[in-house]
């Protein structure tokens, strides 16, 4: 244990300098031993990357290292356990990026594709073939089928579903899974909006419907980012949510969560004779109808148990029959229940 | 009625006259290969010409891009060659960038589409450039520039922008990228390949013009991605709604890339698809038959061995079966072939095993479902089918006699309405003859017959032979020809029944196989008696080294064979003996 550690540390400190001016030292054979280094990397990831004890001691290790390497070379990125996985790719893209590369490595990591072996440890052609079929066939398939979701969120939140699913499977991981999530939602700050796609795929991911550990999580995970699950809620259409409500009995509670949350924004402007909104919230009175509109025509159960659900809010805020009182009232009358 | 099949015969006659035609042109390439790539220059015209295309095609995001850039896939390959050897006889970067100063914008542009990229062939030839343009110790600002440049262009292509969805989620997947990114194609491959077999449910409608629209651009992105492994369930799919659709809703790129693919063995897909695609491509049909063809005739000594399964493993004889059309086709572009290389003894045996495999499955197909054969057979006088299309292991040996003599009075019948030299007279004989050929076991069984008939019942036998080895009775030499099969089988008898064997009756077979009419006929007759003859091995063997001295007697020898094999291994019992003669004699022949 004490030595892979060590190694881990050594890796992280090769990572670190590869982003610096000392690459510049690198020759043929230290460039080769490094991918080396970071291949044993990617297995020590892969064997321990669901065991919750050994996985922890590792972090540890990380966490202290990453912060002796910033201290010592402010410019490198702290490494987190999860990207252990790509250590041969974090290394290649930082010797493409880094100016002090010397010249001479880069022909080792791309060999000419007519002389070198196929399964080359270097042959990248099958990543950018599949990479790009990938990117073409989700280009081509555009038509939104698949709930509303475009197929590439949709391919993304299963192959996220299966990674919570594995990890998850094996108990203590609760926590890794979490910082899993939020390592995504960190590194997808640019566009939050298809994160949320991604993250809807994910919740419809599992083909087993009784399988509700993933989900159950996912939803745990967004109520605890403060506001992140009003957002989600409002990013993905009103018929997403239809359909991911019909799945998954605790995401519809969620979401109506959210839509009471909403309601409860709104004032009723005597003047104008409108439900508008007081927060920033750009919530209206036309999308939470809407909303409600969609779960009511989305058939059994959910019809039901919806028209349930608002006849039960309307009678605990008073049971009033008459507009701009009660806004349950209002979207009852506006939706002609 | 097929228009004709665009064979190139004239190609398959070199094939089919010389083995060794390709030699001398290699040999050239390998001495000189300098000369010829300088001759290569790029041209002004196509580099404007392409220039335009890469920056209308862009990131290929739209449908019409995605359809240009697959439809010039190919030429475009093209292109990428020249200049590919144009950059490697640069001595350096910046001499490539003064010669060739489009190359940066060209090459660059072309990695920012995925249609390029995801065509394996294109790809490798891009990153060859590169490499080319890649200074290992640049020498000046401009190659720097370029080092810098090529780094980032190989940085976009394996990797996502930051900050985006796909990055994120690729980083924290826990897998290699390479992992991550197959096993996301793996599942936008099912997942598309569930949609459009869902529309294939809705097939085939009447009312509503099926969702052909995107079925076409799928099929168009399919078109790169051909050899890509995990696609092969999408292509399936694909041609699968493409059978049950009815209309041409497939990209023509596409069927032409998957078709190549086939054949080059580049692409394995399932029988059924394979099938389909035959159909909806009759094209694509006469590529497989012609390249079915073209393998059998390029490789004399795998295929004589293992004939039946070659062409069972090609799937023609079961498309055939299930196809009446199919089989229709294949025999149209084998019956051309035939008329053009005349007395080719490969063809031959290429037909008659493929109309056994044929005839094999269709008795393998339900009562109810079965056409009746008149269909497959359109052409030829309708009695002539039962005792033809009847094997001979279905007939009690002792009654092989009777049923050749039937079908010797049936083709003389329809001989003597040739008499007129009328055009049809002249068809109807050909039709016949054809049917003869493909139901080749029959002349095989006359040949093994005459092996140890008795005098009295050789003329029927030896007409049955004559005309399937000369139909036409051209420049009047039938009665020559058939004084030569009698002749060529008196020696022969006398040879191997008298010990030892008569060295006059030796140089006289000797002398019809190399110089006469009918050196196939006697070199069938010849063959059959070696394997059917009672005789002591030894002997045997002796005759054998002594008469197929030369090369090119010895491959038409082991087509023959070939076809005797096939015959052999459908019958309904084994002789050993037999088969052992067979081995020994194919093994001798294939030694030299």
């Amino acid at each position: 244990m004490e030595a892979v550690l060590r190694h881990l540390t050594n890796i992280l400190e090769l990572l670190a300098v590869s982003q610096t001016d000392h690459v510049s030292e690198w020759d043929r054979h230290t460039t080769l031993r490094a991918f080396q280094w970071a291949e044993y990397c990617e297995q020590l990831h892969s064997r321990f990357q669901c065991n919750p004890a050994v996985r922890s001691a590792l972090e540890s290790a990380l966490s202290d290292t990453n912060q002796r390497l910033q201290q010592a070379l402010p410019s490198c990125s702290p490494v987190m356990f999860s990207e252990l996985a790509q250590c041969q790719h974090m290394l290649l893209i930082h010797l493409l990026t880094n100016p002090s590369a010397p010249n001479s490595v880069i022909p080792i990591l791309f060999p000419d594709p007519k002389t070198a072996a196929q399964d080359s440890q270097f042959d990248q052609n099958s990543l950018i073939t599949c990479k790009s079929a990938f990117n073409l066939l989700c280009r081509t398939s555009d038509r939104t089928s698949y709930a509303g979701l475009h197929v590439e969120a949709v391919v993304r939140g299963k192959l996220l579903g299966n990674l919570l699913n594995s990890v998850l499977s094996r108990t203590g991981n609760d926590e890794y899974a979490r910082t899993l999530l939020d390592s995504i939602l960190h590194d997808s700050a640019g566009k939050p909006e298809s994160l949320y796609d991604v993250i809807a795929a994910a919740l419809l991911s599992p083909d087993d419907e009784t399988n509700s550990v993933v989900p159950h999580f996912i939803l745990a995970w967004l109520q605890e980012q403060d506001g992140c699950l009003s957002k989600l809620c409002k990013s993905l259409s009103p018929g997403l949510c239809t359909v991911i409500s019909r799945q998954s009995r605790e995401f519809k509670q969620a979401y109506w969560g959210v839509l009471k949350q909403w309601a409860s924004c709104l004032e009723f402007d005597v003047l104008e004779g409108l439900w508008v909104p007081t927060s920033d919230e750009p919530v209206t009175f036309i999308i939470l109808t809407d909303r409600f509109k969609e779960l009511l025509n989305s058939g059994p159960p959910l019809k039901e148990e919806t028209e349930t659900e608002l006849k039960t809010l309307k009678r605990e805020a008073g049971d009033f029959n008459v507009k701009g009182i009660c806004i349950w009232t209002d979207v009852i009358i506006q939706l002609k229940l | 009625m097929m228009q004709g099949a665009h064979v190139d015969l004239l190609a398959l006659n070199g094939i089919v006259q010389s083995q060794k035609a390709f030699l001398p042109m290699v040999s050239f390439i390998s001495v000189c290969p300098r000369r010829l790539e300088r001759m290569e220059a790029v041209s002004e015209t196509d580099v404007q010409f392409w220039m335009a295309k890469v920056v209308n095609w862009g990131e290929a995001t739209s449908c019409s891009a995605l359809l240009d850039t697959s439809r010039h896939l190919g030429s475009l390959r093209s292109f990428l060659q020249q200049v590919l050897q144009g950059l490697q006889q640069m001595s350096s970067t910046s001499e490539a960038m003064k010669t060739f100063p489009f190359v940066g914008q060209f090459l660059g542009r072309l990695c920012w589409n995925p249609c390029v990229i995801a065509d394996e062939r294109s790809q490798r030839l891009l990153l060859r450039c590169l490499s080319c343009l890649y200074s290992a110790e640049p020498l000046n600002a401009v190659e720097q520039k370029a080092n810098m440049w090529i780094k980032n262009m190989l940085c976009h292509l394996i990797s996502e922008e930051e900050g985006s969805v796909a990055h994120a989620t690729v980083k924290h997947a826990g897998l290699t990228p390479k992992r991550y990114h197959s096993e996301a194609l793996q599942k936008v491959v099912s997942l598309m390949t569930e949609e459009v077999i869902k529309s294939c449910n809705g097939l085939p409608n009447t009312s509503a013009r099926c969702s052909n629209g995107n079925i076409y651009v799928m099929s168009t992105a399919c078109a790169a991605l051909v050899t890509c492994p995990q696609m092969s369930p999408l292509i399936g799919a694909l041609l699968k709604h493409s059978m049950l659709c009815g209309t041409s809703c497939l990209n023509q790129e596409f069927i032409k890339e998957v078709s190549e693919a086939l054949i080059s063995k580049r692409l394995v897909l399932e029988d059924e698809a394979v099938v389909n695609l035959w159909c909806y491509s009759p094209s694509c049909l006469e590529g497989a038959a012609v390249s079915l063809l073209e393998s059998v005739l390029s490789d004399h000594e795998t295929m004589t061995q293992s004939l039946d399964k070659h062409v069972n493993d090609s799937l023609l004889p079961q498309a055939s079966a299930d196809h009446c059309h199919i089989f229709l086709t294949v025999s149209e572009i084998y019956r051309n072939v035939l008329t053009e290389i005349d007395e080719n003894l490969a063809v031959r045996a290429l037909i008659q095993v493929f109309t056994v495999c044929f005839l094999q499955r269709l008795t393998g197909q339900k009562t109810q479902d079965r056409l009746p054969l008149r269909a497959f057979f359109p052409h030829v006088m309708p009695s002539l089918l039962p005792p033809l299309l009847t094997a001979p292991s279905e007939v009690p040996r002792e009654a092989w006699l009777d049923h050749l003599i039937w079908i010797r009075s049936l083709l003389q019948s329809v001989m003597e309405n040739e008499a007129g030299e009328d055009v049809r007279a002249y068809q109807a004989v050909f039709q016949a003859w054809f049917l003869l050929v493909q139901c080749g076991y029959w002349v095989d069984t006359a040949a093994e017959l005459l092996v140890l008939a008795a005098p009295e019942n050789a003329e029927p036998l030896l007409w049955l032979l004559t005309f399937f080895h000369h139909p036409t009775n051209r420049g009047h030499q039938r009665s020559q020809q058939t004084a030569e099969a009698r002749e060529a089988w008196t020696h022969l008898r006398m040879l191997f029944l008298t010990r030892p064997p008569p060295p006059r009756h030796l140089s006289a077979v000797k002398e019809l196989l190399s110089s006469s009419l009918s050196a196939n006929l006697v070199l069938h007759l010849f063959l059959n008696f070696t394997v059917f003859s009672h005789g002591p091995v030894s002997i045997i063997n002796e005759i054998n080294d002594k008469v197929l001295t030369e090369a090119a007697v010895k491959r038409r020898a082991l087509w023959i064979l070939a076809s005797i094999r096939c015959r052999l291994n459908s019958a309904a019992t084994r002789d050993d003996r037999v088969h052992s003669r067979l081995r020994t004699l194919q093994d001798t022949l294939l030694q030299t």
